[in-house]
Formats: structure tokens, C-alpha cells, sequence
């Protein structure tokens, strides 16, 4: 075999060299990889949420399912007096079941801004389907080490017409999957809150972060921290779980 | 001279034989007038002016709104075709303007806070200072020009809850005509200040057509259409007219009476506080008349005795007392009338400035009142003060009369 004949079989057989990413490109495919941390066809953990107000300290465990984007359900299993209190998303709504009055509420619009189970998180969070990449603008604006990992930082500026309240967030993610804070400034380019994202763990194949904190700036001795302690993705799940009956369920 | 004629030159002559106690019973008289008067009318503009007020924050002096809306208010319940209603509204004549306006609840969110609200999209085209409450109270920015600007106007407080400024975002969420959430996002153009916190910390306004289209609404629906009249008294009857003007199917013409229910009921509340404060005054008044009658005939009891010895029939006597009364009655209002006039006249322009007195942001059921006591008078009201008082004076003189009119002749010509 003369060398052209060898150039030629390498050009038909060998995988071409990937094509260049342009940084828009990667910024996409880690933004949307980390959007797609948490998502899978379903899924169903168990979770920790400890929440510290000046007025108030509270440590629920919940069980929570989810099904596609759109559908799911957070039931709490401890402490007793709050047992079975639950939240069922559907598409745009949200219901809280409580057991003490044995009552369906449909939030509102008027109370989509509100605590979501006395967090720092508003019923607004949950409901919220779109992408980073939806609402904002991305730019890697940091590429390399920090504390000895491998970081990368993206500036995400909201779009003229979104309708999101953050002047600005600086996301960080190490090793291009896993994010590590979420900064959130206002219009005013001042931090508003923060979010952490610590204790790996190996979920289903997924290393995940399993302790997510929000400490809000204005309040910096208040905190809502949770802890995923099991997370199952791609389980097998019934519709019927995430109806009103099934919220209603003790 | 005639019998008529010489009964009242008597009357006057008597009353006119005590020149001081007359002008002191008819400063009584003059003064109950105007009590009444100065009572009447600054209720009644202070009435009129939260009436008006009310009208301007949003459902005008008469409403064209769906049926039942005002029961249970709804963004699924809503007008179709507002603007050829409201053509018909200002072409039945009647009305000084019509105004289409949507409402809605919703939440104010900024990275500082979020506020729960009223949104009130109005057509900057049509909407302006005079008929729009906050309109009238921009005091930074501008309002927007275009029905679909991606601005909003809102109050001082709520700027200070949620941090924003001129130039500012906001975002806004709320449920649409299918009961679905949305979120919508604009600038704040313009803040307005009427001092009522609960108005300022609680309502954006947002052009007509972004609230729409957000809403799913179609191209001409609205919740209502605001109608202004002159007089807020003809509600009724311009309600009634337009009622039977328009003849919508599922939609109701209703006055202020009736969309702004708790203010109606505070101004019933108050006007009937102030008839039964007036009532006592007029009774302290009458007491005051009767006394110096009475007086003046247990006075005369030896000239009566006289008259009626000599032949006057006791009914003539009767007459003759009580047209006493009826020229201090009218004395009094002559003179209460020329005291009302510059006193109205001072009232109704300047008033009395009352923000040494009650704090910034006095409201009565969420209506910013103004300041200041002013009057304001309707023909009607001044007939029946006029009238009541005039009555009234009369009324004090029965007793004198009656008494004078049962006087002894003997007895009281032996008793000198």
C-alpha cells in the first residue's frame, strides 16, 4: 500500500476532527447540561429543606416525584404536624393540600410570589420551566483555576423583553457540569442572593450536587438549604400520581 | 287699607316697638341658617369631592360593566366591543366623557421584593388628569404614550417597596383570561403620589393593549368603561338613560352608588350623623325663638286683653303673633343670606386649610381627601335649609300664638 492509498483510507475511515465550538456554542451546551442536571424523564428522591428565618428555624423531610417538565409532586414526611402537607405541579398550577384543615388550595397568580413552604424559594421558582438560556444572555467571562478547580464563569444578562427581576448572574460551574454558586445582582449590579451548590454525590449515574443554599443578601444570617439524600432519575412512575386525588392522599 | 294688609303692618309695627330683642331673635334665626348652611355644604363637598374622586380611581360616576362583575370581579369577565360602547355612550349625549379601562390583580416583583397589586391598563389616548386620579398625581416621569409602550406607571410607596426608580423593570404576574399565570416585564416611566399609601403601595397602570394582549383578551375587550358626568347626583338617571340607550346583552350600566358600595355607605352613615346633628342645633335654635316670643306675648298680656275685649277674634290673634314670627323668620333669613353670600363665596374658593390638622394621606375607605374644608351648595339644598329654617321659626311662634290667643280679656285688663 503506497502512502497515498494510507492518507486516503484514514480520510474515509477516521472521524474528522471536531469541528471548532465557537464560545456561544459551549456556553449553550454547559447552560443547558446543568438545566438538564436536575431534569429527567421522571424522578423521585428524598430531600432535606432546612429554613432559617430571624423569626423562625424549620427542618422538613419531603419525598417529591416528577414527571417530564411540567408535573410534580412534594409531599412532606417529617415533622409529624406538617405530615402529608404536599404541593402538586401541573403545568402552570400549583396546589397545596393541607391536612390539619383537610383543604385544596389553587394558588393564584397573586400567590405565586409568595414563600413556597416557608423557604426563601417563591411558588414562582417551582412553576418557572424555562432555560438559562430563554431568559438570558451568555457569555463565559472566566475560563480556568480557582481554589484548585478546574472553573469556568458565565455572566448571564436577562433579554430586553424578559420578564425576570435579576439585573444580572454570575453563574460558576467546575468541570463544565457542575455548577458551584449562582450569583444574583439586581439592576443595580448589587448581589441580591446567593446560591451554593456543594457535596457531590453520585445519583443514579448523575453526580449532582446534593446540598443547594440560598442566603439572601439584605438577610445574611437567613438561609434555605436543601439536601437531596436519595435522588432516582428515569423511574417508573403512574400518571394518577400527580392528580388532585393523589395530592389529597394520606 | 284691608284687613290682610292691616294685620301684617301690625305685626311688623310690633316687632318693630323691641328693635333689639327683634334683631337678636333674628340673629338666631340668621344663625341656625347658617349652621345649617355651612354644615350642609361642607358636607357636600366633601361628598362631591370624594364622589368625584372615587370616579377618577378607576369605575367613573356611572360604570358599563359586565353582568355581575362588581360581585365577584374577574378578568374571565369582561366587555366585547368597548369601543363602539363607548361611541354610543358619548353620542347618547348626557355624559361628559367615557373612558375604557381594564382590571386585574396581580404581583409586583423586582430582585428587592415582590408586592401583590392592582393593574389598571387605561388608554393613554383617552385617560388623562382630569379623569384619572393618578394621572393627576404623576409627580415624576411621564406617563406613556403608546397603548402598547412597554412602561408602567406606578405608586411612590410601591417604588419604595420594591426599590425602583425612573428607567427601573419591573415584573409583573397575574392570571390570564384561561386562568393561566404569565409574567410580563417594563420599564417604570412615571411615579405618582396621591398620599394614600394603600393607593400608592398597590397600583400600576399599564398601557391598555400589553395588558390585553396578555391578558388573551381580544383587540376590543376591557372590564369597563368609565362614565363621567358633571353633576355626580344625575348617576341615577344617566345609569337608567344609558341602560335603556345602549341595551347590552350580559353586560349592566350601574352608578357610583352601586360600584363603589362602601363609600355610599360611609357618605349614608355621615349624612345621617349630620341631619341628627342639624336637627339638634335646629331645636336649640327654635327653644331660643320661643323663649323671646313667648316673652314678647306674656308681655302684651294686658294689650291683648285689651284687643280682644274690644272685639278681635282670638283666631285673629293667633294670626296676628305667628306673622310676628313669620317676619322674624324672614328677617333672619335676610340676614343669614347676606352673611351666607361672602361666607360661601370665601368657602367655596379658598376654605379653610385643614394639613395643619390631620396628617398627610387622610383617607375615607381608600379615597385620598383633600386637605382643606370647602363648601359647596346645590339649589335644592339651600330651598330646604331656607324652608326648614323658615318652618321652624313659625313652628316656634304656635305656642306664643296659642297662648296669646287664650288670654282672659277681664283678667288681664283687672291685672295692670
Amino acid at each position: 500500500m503506497n502512502a497515498f492509498m494510507v492518507v486516503l483510507l484514514a480520510a474515509l475511515f477516521l472521524p474528522f476532527p471536531a469541528a471548532a465550538e465557537t464560545p456561544r456554542e459551549k456556553a449553550a451546551r454547559i447552560l443547558n447540561g446543568i438545566d438538564d442536571m436536575w431534569r429527567g424523564e421522571s424522578s423521585h428522591g428524598i430531600m432535606l429543606m432546612r429554613v432559617k428565618t430571624r423569626n423562625y428555624s424549620r427542618n422538613l423531610k419531603m419525598e417529591g416525584w416528577s414527571k417530564g417538565k411540567d408535573r410534580s409532586l412534594v409531599r412532606i414526611v417529617q415533622p409529624l404536624k406538617e405530615k402529608n402537607t404536599a404541593t402538586l405541579k401541573s403545568g402552570n398550577d400549583i396546589f397545596t393540600y393541607l391536612p390539619q384543615t383537610d383543604r385544596t388550595i389553587r394558588l393564584t397568580s397573586g400567590m405565586m410570589m409568595g414563600s413556597w413552604m416557608g423557604s426563601h424559594f417563591t411558588n414562582d421558582d417551582l412553576v418557572k420551566e424555562s432555560r438559562m438560556l430563554d431568559d438570558y444572555h451568555a457569555e463565559i467571562t472566566f475560563e480556568g483555576t480557582r481554589d484548585g478547580m478546574n472553573i469556568m464563569e458565565f455572566t448571564l444578562i436577562p433579554k430586553p423583553e424578559s420578564a425576570v427581576v435579576w439585573g444580572k448572574i454570575i453563574l460558576t460551574v467546575r468541570d463544565e457540569k457542575i455548577p458551584v454558586t449562582e450569583i444574583f445582582h439586581d439592576e443595580d449590579m448589587n448581589i441580591s442572593r446567593t446560591m451554593t451548590f456543594t457535596d457531590l454525590k453520585n445519583f443514579s449515574g448523575r453526580i449532582i450536587p446534593a446540598v443547594l443554599k440560598v442566603v439572601p443578601v439584605d438577610k445574611p444570617d437567613e438561609y434555605t438549604e436543601i439536601v437531596h439524600e436519595s435522588l432516582e432519575f428515569d423511574v417508573t412512575l403512574r400518571d394518577e400520581l400527580f392528580s388532585l386525588a393523589s395530592l389529597r392522599k394520606k | 287699607m284691608n284687613g290682610v294688609a292691616r294685620h301684617f303692618t301690625m305685626a311688623w309695627r310690633n316687632i318693630m316697638r323691641r328693635k333689639r330683642r327683634t334683631l337678636i331673635t333674628a340673629a338666631s334665626v340668621a344663625s341656625g341658617f347658617l349652621i345649617a348652611l355651612t354644615f350642609t355644604g361642607t358636607a357636600d363637598w366633601s361628598y362631591t369631592n370624594m364622589i368625584d374622586t372615587s370616579a377618577k380611581m378607576g369605575y367613573g360616576h356611572v360604570t358599563v360593566s359586565p353582568e355581575g362583575y362588581f360581585e365577584s370581579p374577574t378578568v374571565e369577565k369582561r366587555i366585547h366591543g368597548s369601543a363602539a360602547i363607548r361611541d354610543a355612550v358619548l353620542r347618547g349625549g348626557g355624559v361628559d366623557d367615557a373612558v375604557i379601562r381594564i382590571f386585574g390583580q396581580g404581583m409586583f416583583a423586582t430582585a428587592a421584593k415582590s408586592v401583590g397589586g392592582t393593574l389598571i391598563g387605561i388608554d393613554p389616548a383617552h385617560d388623562s388628569a382630569e379623569r384619572n386620579v393618578f394621572i393627576n398625581a404623576l409627580n415624576e416621569g411621564r406617563l406613556f404614550t403608546g397603548a402598547d409602550d412597554p412602561e408602567v406607571v406606578i405608586g411612590k410607596k410601591l417604588a419604595e417597596k420594591l426599590n425602583l426608580r425612573i428607567g427601573k423593570k419591573l415584573v409583573y404576574t397575574s392570571a390570564d383570561v384561561n386562568g393561566e399565570i404569565f409574567s410580563g416585564m417594563a420599564r417604570v416611566g412615571g411615579i405618582f403620589r396621591t398620599g394614600v399609601d394603600a393607593v400608592d403601595g398597590g397600583v400600576i397602570l399599564l398601557p391598555i393593549d400589553r395588558l390585553r394582549h396578555a391578558l388573551h383578551y381580544d383587540p376590543q375587550d376591557a372590564t369597563l368603561i368609565a362614565v363621567f358626568i358633571g353633576d355626580q347626583r344625575r348617576a341615577p338617571e344617566t345609569s337608567g338613560r344609558l341602560a335603556a340607550h345602549l341595551r347590552l346583552q350580559g353586560a349592566e350600566v350601574l352608578p357610583w352608588r352601586q360600584t363603589q358600595a362602601e363609600l355610599a355607605g360611609l357618605i349614608s352613615i355621615d349624612r345621617a350623623i349630620g341631619v341628627l346633628f342639624q336637627f339638634f342645633v335646629g331645636l336649640l335654635v327654635a327653644a331660643g325663638i320661643l323663649d323671646t316670643t313667648l316673652m314678647s306675648v306674656l308681655e302684651r298680656k294686658h294689650e291683648f286683653g285689651v284687643m280682644l275685649a274690644v272685639g278681635m277674634a282670638p283666631k285673629n290673634l293667633f294670626l296676628l303673633v305667628l306673622t310676628e314670627s313669620f317676619y322674624i323668620g324672614v328677617l333672619g333669613l335676610a340676614i343669614g343670606g347676606l352673611i351666607a353670600i361672602p361666607w360661601y363665596w370665601f368657602m367655596y374658593h379658598t376654605g379653610i386649610d385643614l394639613r395643619g390638622y390631620i396628617p398627610e394621606g387622610y383617607d375615607a375607605g381608600g379615597v385620598p381627601m383633600e386637605l382643606a374644608l370647602k363648601m359647596r351648595l346645590y339649589w335644592e339644598r339651600i330651598a330646604a335649609i331656607t324652608a326648614g329654617v323658615f318652618l321652624l321659626t313659625l313652628a316656634a311662634g304656635l305656642y306664643p300664638a296659642w297662648k296669646a290667643s287664650r288670654i282672659p280679656p277681664m283678667e288681664s285688663i283687672r291685672n295692670i
